[in-house]
């Protein structure tokens, strides 16, 4: 019988962190295809969600816009498919997990291969089977001991909100209904600059008394991340956490802080009965620019970073961008890669939760090709509205050595800022 | 004083449109065949159409019989045209039938429409083995083996689980000379696929190409119907060679998207042959003295307006005599070139008058 060849295709070799580069890394494997065994692929794609795995024709339209392998990863959705049809695991490979599943292959694909299915479908087996980056099992299991996958005690959730500085109330606390229920999310309620942002937000909608409260503890994350790491069935278990919570309280409209929340409530909390008018914060402050008094000016080039699950997933790409235009003193530079092909962080798809495992298998993280881009366009700070962001592109620009040159803030804080509401490092 | 009757060669596609248009503008209409049957290459070798896999007798029925009830059509069968003399209005032309005999008759115009065989793959320059290995075939003998409901391996009646589908023989290739893409054979191929998965559900098929050429609906009718709903496996990069090992056949070649050498067993391998001048394409072209174009098919005057007309004044030419084409082009061919033929006999009428 014709003997197994395990499919290998390593222009860049990564060992122990020195590239070696050169063709003899492919005598590491068999050279010659020997056998194409499709029972891998027609495993794959008989997973629901995956069949369109298959449907590649090998255009390679995928791989000039896929982040991964624009930072030196020996992948793209076109490999992903050759790969499988050559009989390699892909429930075993690095391939299933290198995915942010920021969307932009899916953009461009002539045939429609849709990564966005594909990867948590797949992922969800391998998972089952104990196949999975063990951060990303520590996260997972974080998510579903404390609600969060930081690993934070779920008590102390709200805690942020003491020091606010403004009055945020609690909805179990606050007893009548409220107009806008603000769901704030993990990284916003625990991580020290995702806070910071926080605290801007509150004071922004306390001076625009706008009638808001929040689940406090009672909230749990909304798991979208999860979801596309292949957990979907703690996804499912946090959703209806989620909208028990929620649906205890009256509320009009419900306002995120994180792209990844908005794409849940958006299209999959309503498959569990979870449905509310959902706005992400840009969203909801853009109409109300003129009732902002943005009195101190910033005089800074800034850039904005597009979060794939705000743009490319949802289709908001102004009201960020109104946002900052609106503050006097910014002069707002596009970068090369923005709005629909704008350049992924990394943090999508479980990536937060994957930094060891991706960045031994690129030659830079995600983050700092990004982090770089800014820098070349001359930006002063690098505006983000997705709460993975700050603390990947503040780390970013430390490993790039940009310190002190790129200041990375959330557009709460700079708007905040700007409103003489809180003093931001700009 | 004009002829005011068309001769139509050929009665494939191209031909039967060529006459049922003329026949039906008012001309009267001598159709020759060079066998026994109306119909052409399809009828005779597929067992299905290309691009909606319907069974072809059945799908050509309602136009042959159509031709064969006409009564402006005259059907010659088993003779070949073997001399003209004569011009545009007034050609005497020589027909030779089954026992020898010829016949002498008078036509206004001509419609050449003899069409094309298929590439004789020993005379590929890869070594596909053909003429050596019983379980190497072509599309045509898959076609034949389709008409009978099943696939096989010729070898061992047994059915295959491994079939490979290589394309481009004898289309494309400098040192065979011949340039041309054929232009079906990547739908037929596609097409057989699916025949394929559809007899053999559990058999592995691949399609091994340089470029996948599915020209206009052929994309989705064909190939992503075939990828996507049976998952038939498309692979770029061609094969070089294919030996002999145990009762398999090994096929080996480059798949070129992972830049590496392929060394894979197969238990059947069809040849997607292309398409060559038929040999009455080639007699008439010596009978009526028309130039072959490039490629050695009959050349046509003002492409690509005009895809009918040929040096030859009053002779026109319809189908795959002209170049490789597929049915739809071949009958949009007659179409045209019934309207240029009985254009031109009405114009010498009028003339004449």
């Amino acid at each position: 019988m014709a003997q197994k060849a395990t499919p290998i295709e390593l222009e860049v070799a990564v060992v122990n962190g020195v590239e070696l580069n050169g063709h003899w890394n492919r005598i590491f494997e068999p050279r010659v295809i020997s056998e194409y065994d499709l029972s891998v692929l027609d495993e794959v794609t008989a997973i629901p969600g995956a069949e369109s795995l298959a449907f590649c024709y090998q255009c390679g339209k995928c791989t000039s816009v896929c982040p991964v392998e624009e930072a030196g990863g020996d992948y793209s959705p076109r490999k992903v498919f050759r790969r499988t049809q050559l009989g390699a695991s892909l429930f075993e490979s690095p391939d299933l997990w290198l995915c942010t599943t920021c969307s932009d292959c899916l953009r461009v694909c002539p045939k429609e291969v849709n990564m966005i299915e594909i990867m948590p479908a797949v992922r969800e087996r391998a998972v089952m089977d104990g196949n999975a980056p063990a951060e990303l099992l520590s996260a997972f299991e974080n998510t579903a001991r404390y609600g969060n996958p930081l690993g934070e005690p779920a008590r102390k959730r709200q805690e942020w909100s003491k020091h606010a500085g403004v009055s945020v109330p609690i909805m179990n606390q606050h007893k009548s209904p409220v107009d806008v229920l603000w769901f704030v999310e993990c990284y916003p309620a625990y991580h020290p600059r995702g806070k910071e942002a926080s605290v801007a937000l509150a004071r922004i909608l306390h001076q625009l008394q706008v009638d808001f409260g929040i689940l406090g503890n009672e909230e749990k994350c909304s798991g979208d991340s999860q979801r596309m790491a292949g957990e979907s069935g703690l996804f499912e278990m946090l959703a209806e956490d989620n909208i028990k919570s929620l649906s205890q309280y009256e509320f009009k409209t419900l306002l995120v802080t994180d792209p990844h929340a908005l794409n849940a409530f958006l299209h999959e909390y309503p498959k569990y009965g979870g449905e509310w008018p959902t706005y992400h914060y840009t969203q909801f402050l853009a109409p109300m620019i003129d009732e902002m008094d943005l009195s101190q000016a910033i005089e800074r080039r800034v850039t904005f970073h597009d979060p794939c699950y705000l743009g490319r997933h949802n289709g908001e790409y102004e009201a960020p961008r109104t946002l900052l235009r609106s503050i006097p003193g910014i002069d707002l530079v596009e970068m090369g890669r923005c709005r629909e092909n704008s350049y992924c962080c990394g943090g999508g798809g479980g990536g937060m939760w994957m930094d060891s495992f991706t960045s031994e298998r690129v030659n830079e993280r995600l983050s700092e090709r990004r982090v770089r881009e800014a820098v070349e366009y001359g930006a002063d700070i690098l505006a983000v509205t997705c709460p993975y962001e700050v603390s990947r592109f503040e780390d970013a620009v430390k490993n790039t050595g940009n310190a002190g040159q790129l200041k990375v803030l959330d557009i709460a804080e700079l708007l905040a800022h700007s409103m003489g509401l809180v003093t931001a490092n700009i | 004083m004009a002829v005011d009757r068309l001769l139509v060669i050929g009665a494939g596609p191209a031909g039967i449109e060529a006459a049922r248009g003329a026949a039906d503008l008012g001309t009267e209409v001598l159709l020759v065949e060079a066998t026994g049957e109306l119909g052409g290459t399809p009828y005779h070798h597929y067992a299905t159409l290309t691009p909606h896999l319907k069974e072809t007798h059945e799908a050509m029925y309602p136009m042959l019989e159509g031709i064969k009830a006409h009564p402006g059509i005259d059907v010659r069968y088993n003779a070949r045209v073997t001399k003209s003399q004569g011009q545009a209005g007034d050609f005497q032309v020589t027909l030779v039938g089954e026992n020898g005999q010829e016949t002498q008759e008078s036509v206004g115009a001509i419609v050449v429409a003899t069409g094309f065989q298929h590439f004789d793959p020993g005379r590929e320059t890869q070594l596909y083995g053909y003429y050596e290995f019983e379980d190497v075939i072509t599309l045509v003998d898959a076609e034949h083996m389709m008409k009978t409901g099943k696939i096989v391996r010729p070898s061992n009646g047994e059915p295959p689980e491994r079939v490979a589908f290589i394309q481009c023989v004898g289309s494309r290739d400098r040192q065979i000379g011949n340039r041309w893409c054929s232009k079906v054979c990547c739908g037929v191929a596609s097409k057989q696929s699916i025949e394929v998965k559809r007899l053999l559900p559990n058999a592995k098929v691949f399609i091994f190409y340089i470029d996948m050429r599915m020209y206009g609906f052929w994309e989705d009718q064909l190939y992503w119907k075939a990828q996507e709903e049976h998952k038939v496996n498309y692979v770029r990069g061609i094969v070089t060679e294919i030996l002999k090992k145990g009762d398999k056949l090994l096929m080996k070649g480059e798949d070129t998207t992972m830049g590496r050498p392929v060394e894979v067993l197969m238990d059947l391998v069809i040849l997607s042959v292309g398409m060559e001048p038929s040999r009455g394409t080639v007699e008439m072209a010596q009978v009526f003295g028309m130039p072959f174009e490039d490629h050695g098919f009959l050349a046509t005057v003002g492409e690509p307006l005009d895809t009918v007309s040929t040096p030859v004044p009053g002779v026109f030419v319809a189908g795959a005599a002209a170049g490789p084409k597929d049915i739809e082009d071949s009958v949009s061919m007659g179409g045209s070139a019934a309207v240029k033929a009985v254009g031109l006999l009405n114009r010498l009428k009028r003339s004449s008058a």
